[in-house]
């Protein structure tokens, strides 16, 4: 008996240990759960018990190459509620359906709903401030106001296609807002409030605002300047030409930076809903594509003396068609323009002497050309819904089709194409590839991020055949097509196009898309310019005429603006009698009515009842083209 | 055998202490449950002042009681309870509350036969074991207690109430080895037990998903995880020190009846490791206390069953605040002397008020 006693005694000691020591475990695990694995259970808790009112985070600022903010944002204040935390919901859903102008049943259920936090969307979001101060005046339970920010397009619809638009939640839908959402988005912050599970307020511990960060800044290659300049040259030519639709771009040739883009018609990104979808996802420039016409004869003129096959000075005989493999194919100077050099081919525009050109190339050494000035696919540039054109298969080229490219026909090209190629072709041989994005810069600091490099794609021809080009193009401006784009004191370069358009494999009678491609100053070019009119109404629809001289206005405008000052030894224009000469207008002010010179190239038209002159327009020292009329005022 | 002499004096405090401690933090813990539900934060506290009270003078009544008349009447005692745990299960009569049917309702209290069923089922086995010690090689004296005690487990599985059928069966298992069963048996009673419970398992698969919920609580946190994830989210940010005395913040709804079975996740949270291990300290001095008076008694019955009832609040504070703190799957048991509830914590006094009417006997016997 007493083995058994002493068996029971030795297992409760045995006990004794073993529930001290679960005792301990019991400790060890409890230590484990609040120190070792604390900090993150309780972050979690904290999670549990706040209830978070998004902030959205502000999208960075997009401004343009001289730091010239185009883009930026205003305060527009959203509307959150609490459910559980609103105490008198049918009254609260009244004010607020009055407040914010929508169905009193839907602002019931935003209140009745079973959450945790319910954003009043769409009605409250980005409401204005005199109505968010109305409703923080009723200060009710439940209701918060949040400050949220919304798009703030400084120039309305100028650049918008390339500068896209963001949605209700201040994403990006389009263009640059798009394409760099990521960046210029800013992390979202929240306004924190701690409630019990019923969601009620809980009093021991305080809510707290965590500030939403700013997303990060863009600099554009865009010179807003220029742009501006750019669309209201397209705003007039618009009132004056009533055309389908209209383009512009302005490049740098020696680096491939877009300075501006701009389509017509265009949309005020702020309300993209009200315009087509056709209006605001077509970003013409890039997206367009069709037969360039003459513009693109540039590219067949540098590959012909690249390689050779004829020179300046050699003449030519235009007797104003040829006839290629059977079919007649007609200058567009009915009756040609005779014999000529081939500088004088490209001066005129000359379809025959083109054509020459191309044959001499043959089809093997002119597609290459054509495929390494980069047409025939994308460009690359860092914008949205670019296309990429049509370049016949080198293998399907017949003798057609190869007289047809070396001109401008047949091949269908996208501007940025075209401007690149352009570039490529006056800036020493270099293709390079477009972009937008300058750089990237964080916000506060202004530290640069990311600063885009040019992208030399290939070299399509020699520096000395540039240089000719070069020369060629600005001959053509003095001498040739491109006259109306001539400014005193700039040498301009350029050539015209008449872009036949195809529908249905037919082309249309007297529905074209007029252009003009512009460059200067030719010896050292700083900017080309393109511009496209797509069946101007009311004129004949030439490029030399409608085009060039708005070309040459931009041009104009342009380089006083990027610091290019007047140059002498441009070429002289030489005066047709089809061209209008232009005078100089006398200083009239003060002189008696008696007294006014009169003149042969132009007239006076006299306003006001006075004998001596108050005003005139033009000024004194301004041009006037003969036959004009000088407007004087008399006092 | 005279009865001046005076009953455990450490054992009676550290009861005391533990039992004020739980008045104070049912309080805390159920305060805003109990203004949510009945319209008066005082609900829980009054009502548990209350058992509390009873329970106190109870347990000084039965200090005064030998213990000896347990044993005359231990049959009595154990059928008298086995039919009201019968009783239970019929529907009309048992009251069901969080998905078992485990009350008896008596006017406006109620209670829970299986509280009473644990004290039931180690007086018998106590008288037993104390009659039969030298017989406990015998196969069929062993097959006999099992053969009660998985009963009275089946029984108590119908309500169903697998946390106080854990407790019966473990303190019986553990009282079973501490009479000197001899080891083999518990290889296969180990088997056994682990065969029963993956019967269970299958029997009940939600049983399976606590298990997997106490591994991984956030691979679901809605339905499985949830308790385990609510109670640690009191526990962890309660630091060293504890947010403070009723500020609590997991007791605003987010941890469901916090003044019950998670009521050690709210005392951690406001009390934190400091007053958990501090209440830690009092029930291992009450726990050595009351196994000394085990050791010490001369008598069997005193012996086994001190050591039952010291036995039977050992295994429910281990295992409550082992749930508490993530350390095993979440089983429904109170944790003694300190949650909230009527039945557990009177059954818990009455039980200490045995052992301190044993601890007077210990010098002479």
């Amino acid at each position: 008996m007493n083995d058994l006693i002493f068996i029971m005694q030795k297992r409760l000691r045995f006990l004794m240990v073993l529930f001290c020591s679960m005792i301990f475990v019991l400790i060890f695990r409890l230590a484990y759960v609040q120190f070792v694995s604390g900090n993150e259970i309780t972050d979690k808790a904290y999670d549990l018990w706040s209830r978070n009112i998004p902030v959205e985070g502000q999208r960075g600022i997009i401004y343009d190459r001289n730091g010239k903010p185009i883009v930026n944002n205003v305060l527009a204040p959203s509307v959150a509620v609490i459910p559980r935390q609103v105490e008198d919901k049918q009254e609260v859903a009244r004010f607020l359906s009055e407040i914010l102008d929508f169905d009193y049943g839907k602002a019931l259920a935003h209140l009745s709903k079973n959450v945790s936090v319910q954003l009043i969307k769409p009605e409250g979001r980005k409401i204005s401030i005199e109505q968010a101060q109305k409703i923080i005046d009723k200060n009710y339970k439940g209701v918060y106001i949040v400050g949220d920010t919304t798009r703030n397009y400084l120039y309305d619809t100028y650049l918008a296609h390339v500068l896209g638009f963001v949605g209700i939640d201040n994403q990006g839908i389009t263009g640059i807002e798009y394409i760099y959402d990521d960046y210029l988005m800013g992390a979202g912050g929240s306004s924190k409030y701690y409630t019990d599970a019923k969601g009620h307020a809980l009093e021991q511990l305080y809510g707290y605002y965590d500030a939403p960060t700013k997303g990060m800044d863009i600099y554009l290659t865009i010179d807003i300047d220029i742009q501006i300049l750019l669309e209201r040259v397209l705003e007039n030519a618009n009132a004056r030409y009533q055309p389908d639709q209209m383009l512009g771009l302005i490049m740098n040739p020696k680096n491939g930076e877009v300075l501006a883009m701009a389509s017509y018609p265009s949309f005020n990104p702020e309300n993209y809903k009200e315009y087509d979808q056709e209006i605001y996802n077509r970003n013409l420039p890039i997206w367009m594509s069709y037969e360039p016409g003459s513009t693109f004869k540039i590219v067949t003129y540098a590959a012909g003396l690249e390689e050779g096959v004829f020179s300046l000075n050699e003449h030519f005989y235009d007797p104003g068609y040829r006839i290629v493999d059977g079919t007649r194919i007609k200058d567009w100077k009915a009756g040609g323009h005779g014999d000529q050099t081939f500088l004088e081919v490209i001066q005129n525009s000359c379809n025959p002497g083109f054509m020459e050109i191309g044959m001499r190339l043959g089809r093997e050494k002119l597609f290459s050309y054509i495929n390494n000035f980069g047409f025939g696919k994308k460009t690359g540039v860092d914008l949205l819904g670019e296309s990429s054109g049509i370049v016949f298969n080198v293998e399907n080229v017949g003798p057609v089709e190869l007289a047809t490219s070396a001109f401008g026909q047949g091949n269908s090209v996208t501007p940025i194409q075209l401007v690149n190629a352009a570039s490529a072709a006056i800036n020493g041989g270099i293709l390079y590839k477009p972009y937008v994005l300058k750089e990237m810069r964080m916000p506060v600091t202004n530290e640069v991020v990311f600063s885009t490099q040019p992208t030399e794609i290939r070299r399509v021809i020699s520096e000395e055949t540039s240089s000719t080009v070069r020369h060629a193009l600005e001959s053509v401006v003095a001498l040739g097509t491109g006259r109306n784009a001539y400014i005193d004191g700039y040498r301009i370069g350029g050539k015209t196009g008449t872009a036949q358009k195809a529908v249905n494999g037919q082309y249309l009678e007297n529905n074209y898309i007029v252009s003009f491609l512009g460059a200067a100053p030719m010896n050292d070019p700083e900017l080309v310019v393109y511009v496209a009119i797509d069946n101007p109404k009311n004129t004949i629809q030439y490029g030399g005429t409608v085009v060039a001289p708005i070309v040459g206005e931009i041009l104009k405008e342009a380089l006083p603006i990027l610091g290019i000052s007047k140059q002498k030894n441009q070429i002289e224009k030489e005066y047709r009698w089809l061209d209008l000469k232009y005078h100089t207008v006398p200083n009239l002010l003060g002189v008696e009515k008696k007294k006014i010179p009169r003149s042969v190239y132009y007239g006076y038209e006299y306003f006001g009842s006075g004998n001596v002159v108050k005003y005139q327009s033009p000024a004194a020292g301004e041009k006037i083209p003969e036959g004009g009329k000088i407007l004087v005022y008399l006092e | 055998m005279r009865q001046e002499k005076r009953f455990n004096r450490v054992l009676f405090v550290t009861t005391l202490l533990l039992t004020s401690i739980g008045v104070l933090m049912v309080y805390s813990a159920g305060s805003i449950w109990a203004a949510e539900k009945y319209g008066n934060q005082y609900y829980y506290l009054i009502r548990q002042l209350v058992f509390a009270s009873i329970g106190v003078l109870g347990m000084l009544l039965v200090s005064q009681i030998n213990y000896q008349i347990y044993k005359k009447h231990s049959t009595k005692i154990f059928l008298g309870v086995m039919v009201l745990l019968i009783l239970v299960l019929i529907p009309g009569i048992g009251l069901v509350r969080g998905g078992a049917r485990s009350w008896i309702g008596v006017g406006a209290f109620s209670i829970q036969p299986s509280e009473f069923v644990k004290i039931a089922v180690i007086i018998i086995l106590s008288k037993y074991l104390s009659d039969f010690y030298r017989d406990m090689k015998k196969p069929k004296y062993i097959i006999l207690l099992l053969v009660v005690i998985v009963t009275v487990f089946g029984v108590i599985m119908l309500q169903p109430d697998f946390g106080t059928g854990m407790v019966i069966v473990t303190t019986s298992v553990i009282i079973l080895f501490v009479a000197g069963v001899d080891l083999k048996y518990f290889l296969f009673l180990g088997a056994a037990g682990i065969g029963g419970i993956a019967m269970l398992i299958i029997s009940a698969p939600y049983r399976l998903q606590r298990i997997f919920a106490y591994l991984d609580p956030w691979s679901d946190p809605l339905g499985a995880g949830f308790q385990i994830i609510q109670s640690l989210y009191a526990v962890a940010p309660g630091g060293l020190f504890g947010v403070g005395f009723g500020n609590s913040i997991q007791k605003y709804f987010y941890l469901p009846e916090p003044q019950t079975d998670f009521i050690f996740a709210i005392i951690l949270e406001e009390l934190g490791f400091i007053g958990g291990v501090v209440i830690f300290i009092i029930y291992t001095v009450f726990l050595l206390t009351s196994l000394k008076i085990s050791y010490q008694s001369k008598d069997l019955f005193g012996k086994f069953l001190s050591l039952g009832i010291a036995l039977i609040i050992f295994i429910q504070f281990f295992i409550n605040i082992g749930v508490v703190i993530g350390l095993i799957p979440v089983t429904g048991v109170t944790l003694p002397f300190l949650s909230y509830g009527g039945s557990s914590l009177t059954v818990t006094l009455l039980g200490v008020g045995i052992i301190l009417n044993i601890s007077k006997y210990q010098q002479e016997v």
